[in-house]
């Protein structure tokens, strides 16, 4: 078998250009189709088209002039064929966020409370939890207090009280009315009048606000929000604010009842002024950053709130637009939707742009290795909206003891997004041709990060995708150990020895998050966080720096121990060694084949591989030559059991 | 524990012993007699690969075909019409049964049919096939509107001749092939069905349905082809 | 393969022949006794019905079966600086460190077991609980771990290669139920060649999406129409498979048609409506924080059995997996579970058995509790637990010893000790062993499904 070749192994009659031929011609075209030519047909619409054939598709397949290899390359450059690639890949990576990841930074999410207005009448006010305010009474809380409402919100923005009337003086002195984003299309006009229709043959299915955005607690709809004045500003730089204020005492009073220890009129202690904050009072600050909310008092949500998400109450993930909970067929045929919260949405697009990646790259026919390594990605509305501000917004509370109060070096750097997408605009996508310096493929997406959240757990991913490899452990008995070494450590070794090195790759990005730890800030070896006589960090460095792995001349940055090289090298670099890995083609091979024959390949298909893999290399591992050579294959031909041969002989007998 | 050595076990320790200190044994070769046939059987050169499930969403691309080629939302509300959920309910209802993959909660897809998988299949081919009756098998719908009965209205009495070539033409919406490459008998088995079910229909003392008798009966054929497990592996 | 010429035996005849054959050269007949055993046990089994719950995202042992309330080695237990101890209400603080508080350890009188105070309402039925500890999992990868603890096999590739535990008992004792396996987002898996493809699980993502699947609408079809379309198709499958080289795909079909009628009664839908479910059984709280909505499957599970439709329910009741802040909620979220145990416990005891007159539901039904591993013993720097390859597992079964507690960990890091000479080597018990046994206590011979694992009597009764 071996010797056959790649000709034998995928039908000499294949490459000859003559399989996908009609048979012999005569005056009944159709009748000269073999049940197992109608069978092949079929199997190819499958998977070529994502359906079994039309009865046109089958007429003009019965035609003399059917030309079936013509065909096959037709529908290799259509839309079915990249979604068919997709799947394998969606199937092995399941890039969906599952519910415990929960993503509301509050930087970024105007909840609101309902307030009773002048005249009794009830209304809604948004804010941002923990907003920086120069009021006293108000700093980090709702711009309205308790002498003012008759409510507090001590816990997770419940409203506790008897609301009464907020005068019209203090209304307009606290809060501004403003036609937000999520209303308007042309939001960020000083009056906006055109309104985003939300019903009707024109309404985006893909941009849906819950109805209670939509409407006022009279139930009438929403012409215009109120917001908090701080809220509302549209400054993008603000200066860097500290209150004056002595701090608080050591043993803070329990926030959520007013008692003599807090301040009058509050149910919190005041807010910490930032220590970074306090030393550079007056310097800028961007106020796309997350610092921005509670380091400064100038920073808002921006034009027409373009800047932020509504939730419809002040609960940490309040509900926000209706969304399908699932999306087999893609975006372009919805399935019905439900209300979805406001991490639910930036989850969603997450993996839009993951399955726009997959499907460009397969359309494209890009080199494989790209799934890895690729700058390029693509983004709409939302998308651009969330990388702007949604995705700085994790950082960078931690990391201001380092200095880093905003995201240097971004994985996705905000100044390479296209500027004309609004954030409600579903429809459109762009492609971003470079992402920024530190971006590789799948890799430094959100959802491969917040799905596969810990550097172990990207490792192992990537390495049972990619490599068709997995780790598990031998036997051997896991002893207790103080060995912190796990590549060495008995029990252990057998998987971590791979997986460790691998996992250093991610070193540099935040577990369970995306900030990149820029190495000017964050040194593999850091003089800094070396360890004390008494063999301890500084307690700063605790969370970026491993003292099992430390000495008293430097810090160790955690998860490099196994590899600085590789920690170096960042993800762009787990990129280029799994991609130039010699399992990755094969891995690739074995997958696609799997899929297109269904079965689990054994041993009897490794010459079939053998000549498949060729093929990819011979084509810069391109999946579209490796799936045609499949299609015109004589395993795909024959990859299921019913033959026309078998049933005519079993109607003979 | 005692250790016996039996005499077997001692023979055949005392060989493996002397074979490790005395030069190799020549043993001549000797003519081999073929074995006798016993019987003479036809070698299986079969392919031994069993038949593959649809994927669900090609299950699912090929539902909206056949019901015109229209987006899942429109086909919910032409499934459901407007008797609420008595054909139909809603998409995200089906799709752990159809054993779509739930990335979300890393539920991988099923590539395996089961009981329920099956009354799913049930239920969907049902709203296909009653709507699909319902629109195309009455004289209002000219011949190039109708979408899965694509023939002329069949007669009222059921006729064996008249039925194949419009069943030959479900046969290869739903089958991907013509009948006549089908088992033998097919076409007469679904006859079969067909007729009874007209039969039922017209019968004066059944309860009355919203499809004639012949609605009903070409129902029950596509409903048949729908569910057929042809139509679901391939 | 089923071959086309009646007169060749198929390639399951000759493997069947060629078991029968090896065993019979076995010392003792040994395997012969087993499917011996396997018979006489199968009738006894068809009363019997089976639960398993999956505790998704790997549980902390140190909160319930093997309680840590000292610092010891890498143990940082639970306390009042790393969860909210609230809503737990069997949470009494012991001091551990100033202002900081452990928890009380819970050991019911005149017991032996110990436990933390995420073990709930299940407290109240200790001596019915059989603990399973330092359960050996050799992985700390979710898809292994939950394949390895439902297969008793590691995945190979991204596949599992062993049939799921309720798999094998649906194929083993459940094919005549109208529904003999239902799986509730629960990790089953259905492979082997042995088995009979109506044991393939139900898998579903709800309870009550099933309802609307089982109804039909009366004013399209008369009685009769659907049921011969079925029986059509059944015979469609089965010509078809007879013609086939290979063709346990298409017999399945088959069987899976001639069962559909059985499932399409308003009987059935009321079965799967969750609102209904809620209603019929308003004991569970389904508004309980974090997984009360899941309790539904209780419900549901309680339901099916009572109506003699099921044989196995599998569910997955989740959020374990708390690496971070939300470990705070992780001993909430364990009472939250064996909560709904505990009210599932006292309904099959209130419940008659079906077909067992006089016998109550409890005394023939048998439920087994899995994660795919555990936490580490250690507090990371978000405040939660990473994973970590020790286990715990637990059985409540008339054919397990109730009030005891096998295996267990050692007292520094948390992992497996070695437990028992097993016939490889002294060692620690392991989900293939925890699976055999399982099996094996119903007279189903292990290997049957399971290639590793062995019997511990211990666990067993009589």
């Amino acid at each position: 078998m071996r010797a056959w070749g790649l000709a034998g192994l995928l039908g000499v009659a294949a490459l000859c250009g003559h399989a996908g031929q009609a048979p012999a011609q005569g005056a009944n075209p159709a009748a000269a189709r073999t049940l197992d030519d109608y069978r092949h047909f079929r199997a190819l619409s499958i998977d070529l088209l994502g359906r079994t054939p039309t009865r046109q598709e089958l007429t003009d397949f019965e035609r003399p002039d059917f030309k079936q290899e013509a065909w096959i390359d037709k529908r290799l450059t259509g839309p079915g064929y990249p979604e068919r690639l997709a799947r394998i890949y969606m199937d092995a990576l399941r890039l969906e966020v599952g519910p415990a990841f929960a993503y509301t930074p509050a930087s970024v999410i105007l909840r609101r409370q309902l307030v009773k207005g002048p005249e009794g009448e009830e209304l809604y006010v948004y804010y941002r939890q923990g907003q920086r305010r120069r009021r006293d009474v108000t700093d980090g809380e709702f711009c309205l207090s308790q002498a003012e409402t008759g409510l507090s919100f001590p816990l997770a923005g419940i409203a506790v009280g008897e609301s009464k009337p907020v005068p019209q003086q203090i209304l307009d002195e606290r809060t501004v009315v403003v036609r937000p984003w999520w209303l308007y299309r042309d939001f960020e006009a000083p009056h906006a009048t055109v309104r985003l229709p939300t019903e009707g043959k024109n309404a985006d299915p893909l941009f849906v606000p819950v109805d209670e955005l939509l409407r006022d607690p009279d139930k009438s709809p929403t012409i215009e929000v109120r917001v908090c004045r701080e809220e509302a500003q549209t400054a993008d730089v603000g200066a860097l604010f500290s209150s004056g204020r002595t701090p608080a005492p050591a043993k803070a009073p329990k926030p959520g009842a007013p008692t003599a220890d807090l301040p009058r009129g509050r149910f919190r202690p005041y807010p910490a002024d930032d220590a970074y904050a306090k030393a550079h009072v007056g310097d800028p600050i961007s106020c796309r950053s997350a610092g921005a909310l509670t380091m400064s008092a100038d920073c808002g949500c921006g034009p027409g709130l373009r800047h932020c998400l509504p939730g419809d109450s002040g609960t940490n993930n309040p509900r926000a637009f209706s969304l399908p909970t699932r999306l087999p067929l893609g975006l372009d045929l919805p399935l019905g939707s439900t209300p979805q919260t406001v991490s639910d949405w930036y989850k969603f697009w997450w993996t839009q742009e993951a399955a726009r990646f997959l499907g460009y790259l397969f359309s494209a026919d890009r080199d494989f290795r790209e799934v890895l390594a690729a700058h390029y990605s693509f983004v709409n509305g939302p998308l651009a909206a969330f990388y702007r501000t949604g995705a700085p917004a994790s950082c960078c509370d931690r990391e201001k003891a380092f200095g880093m109060i905003e995201s240097t070096e971004p994985l996705f750097d905000p100044k390479a997004l296209p500027t004309d997408l609004a954030p409600f605009d579903t429809r459109t996508w762009k492609m971003v041709p470079d992402r920024g310096a530190h971006a590789a493929g799948l890799v430094t997406m959100p959802v491969f990060l917040a799905k596969y959240a810990s550097r172990r757990s990207r490792a192992a991913a990537l390495y049972t995708t990619f490599l068709c490899r997995n780790f598990v452990a031998g036997k051997e008995e896991l002893t207790p150990s103080q060995e912190p070494n796990l590549t060495v450590r008995p029990g252990c070794a057998s998987c971590h020895a791979t997986l460790e090195p691998l996992a250093a790759y991610f070193s540099r990005v935040e577990e369970a998050n995306w900030t990149f730890l820029p190495a000017w800030r964050f040194p593999l070896r850091n003089l800094t966080c070396k360890k004390n006589a008494q063999g301890r960090l500084p307690g700063f460095c605790n969370v970026f720096y491993d003292g099992d792995f430390s000495d008293a001349t430097a810090g160790v940055l955690r998860g490099a121990y196994a590899s600085l090289d590789h920690a170096a090298a960042g993800a762009a670099g787990a990129a280029v060694a799994l991609g130039d890995a010699p399992e990755f083609a094969a891995c690739a091979v074995q997958r696609v084949t799997s899929s297109f024959l269904g079965r689990p390949l054994t041993s009897d298909d490794d010459d079939l591989l053998t000549a498949l893999g060729s093929e990819f290399r011979r084509n810069g591992l391109r999946m579209r030559p490796l799936v045609r050579a499949i299609l015109l294959s004589d395993a795909y031909r024959r990859s299921n059991n019913i033959s026309s041969a078998i049933w005519r002989r079993g109607d003979h007998e | 524990m005692t250790t016996r050595l039996t005499a077997g076990s001692a023979t055949a320790l005392a060989l493996a012993l002397s074979a490790c200190h005395r030069p190799p044994i020549a043993i001549a070769p000797t003519t081999v007699q073929p074995l006798l046939a016993t019987a003479v059987i036809p070698q299986d050169t079969t392919p031994k690969e069993d038949v593959r499930l649809l994927a669900a969403e090609v299950y699912l691309r090929t539902y909206l075909q056949l019901f015109g080629g229209i987006p899942p939302v429109e086909a919910q509300q032409r499934a459901r019409g407007n008797e609420g959920t008595a054909l139909f309910d809603n998409w995200n209802d089906y799709l752990a049964a159809l054993g779509f993959p739930d990335y979300r909660n890393d539920l991988p897809r099923s590539t395996q049919t089961n009981g329920l998988m099956m009354a799913t299949f049930d239920r969907l081919g049902m709203a296909l096939c009653a709507r699909a009756a319902e629109h195309d098998l009455r004289d209002a719908t000219p011949l190039p509107q109708r979408l899965l009965f694509a023939f002329a209205n069949p007669p009222a009495t059921p006729d064996r001749v008249a039925f194949a070539p419009a069943f030959d033409l479900l046969h290869r919406t739903f089958l991907g092939y013509p009948a006549r490459l089908a088992p033998a008998g097919r076409t007469d088995a679904f006859f079969d069905v067909y007729r009874d079910i007209v039969a039922r229909h017209a019968d004066g003392k059944a309860p009355r349905t919203r499809l004639t008798p012949v609605q009903a009966g070409w129902m029950a054929v596509c409903l048949g082809l729908v569910r057929h497990p042809e139509f679901h592996t391939y | 393969m089923k071959s086309n010429n009646a007169a060749l035996p198929s390639r399951r005849d000759l493997l069947r022949q060629g078991a029968a054959g090896a065993a019979a050269l076995l010392p003792g007949g040994l395997a012969l006794r087993a499917l011996a055993d396997e018979q006489s046990f199968g009738d006894a089994g068809k009363d019997e019905f089976f639960i398993f719950i999956h505790a998704a995202g790997g549980w902390d042992v140190t909160l319930w079966a093997d309680p840590r309330n000292t610092r010891a080695g890498l143990v940082e237990p639970a306390s009042t600086a790393n969860t909210e101890t609230g809503g737990v209400r069997l949470w009494k603080d012991e001091t551990m460190d100033g202002d900081i508080h452990s928890f009380k350890l819970l050991q019911p009188s005149g017991s032996n077991l110990v436990f933390g105070p995420g073990i709930g309402g299940l407290l109240d039925f200790h001596d019915r609980l059989c603990v399973i500890n330092g359960l050996a999992m050799n992985t700390v990868s979710h898809p292994d771990g939950i394949t390895f603890s439902v297969t008793g096999r590691h995945l190979q590739g991204s596949r599992s290669l062993q049939p799921s535990i309720n798999t094998a008992m649906a194929n083993e004792l459940g094919l005549a139920q109208t529904f003999p396996s239902v799986s509730l987002q629960f990790p089953s898996s259905y492979c082997g060649d042995h088995l009979d493809r109506r044991a393939v699980p139900l898998m579903i993502d709800r309870v009550g999406n099933i309802a609307g699947v089982l109804s039909r609408a009366p004013q399209y079809a008369l009685d009769g129409d659907a049921m011969a379309v079925t029986a059509l198709l059944s015979q469609e499958a089965t010509a078809l498979a007879s013609r086939s080289a290979y063709g346990d795909v298409l017999r399945g079909m088959a069987l899976q048609y001639r069962s559909l009628p059985g499932m399409l009664s308003p009987q059935m839908q009321n079965l799967f409506n969750d609102a209904k479910l809620r209603a019929a059984h308003p004991e569970f709280k389904y508004q309980a924080r974090g997984m009360g909505p899941s309790a539904v499957n209780a419900a549901f599970a309680l339901e099916a059995m009572k109506r003699n439709l099921v044989r196995c329910v599998s569910f997955a009741l989740g959020g374990f997996d708390t690496h971070a802040g939300n470990y705070r909620q992780q001993a909430q979220l364990q009472q939250t579970m064996f909560d709904i145990v505990a009210t599932l416990l006292r309904g099959l005891d209130t419940t008659p058995h079906p077909t067992k007159a006089g016998a109550k539901l409890s005394e023939h039904t048998h439920i087994l509790i899995m994660s795919e591993f555990c936490r580490t013993p250690q507090i990371n720097l978000g405040g939660g637990r990473d994973h970590y390859p020790n286990n715990s597992a637990l059985v409540i079964s008339p054919r397990f010893r109730g009030n005891r507690t096998f295996g267990r960990t050692d007292p520094d890091q948390v992992l497996p000790l070695a437990t028992r000479k097993f016939s490889d080597e002294q060692r620690a018990i392991t989900p293939p062993d925890l699976l055999a046994t399982f099996v094996s206590a119903f007279g189903i011979a292990p290997r049957k499904y399971f290639r590793e694992g062995e019997v511990v009597p211990e666990l067993l009764t009589g």
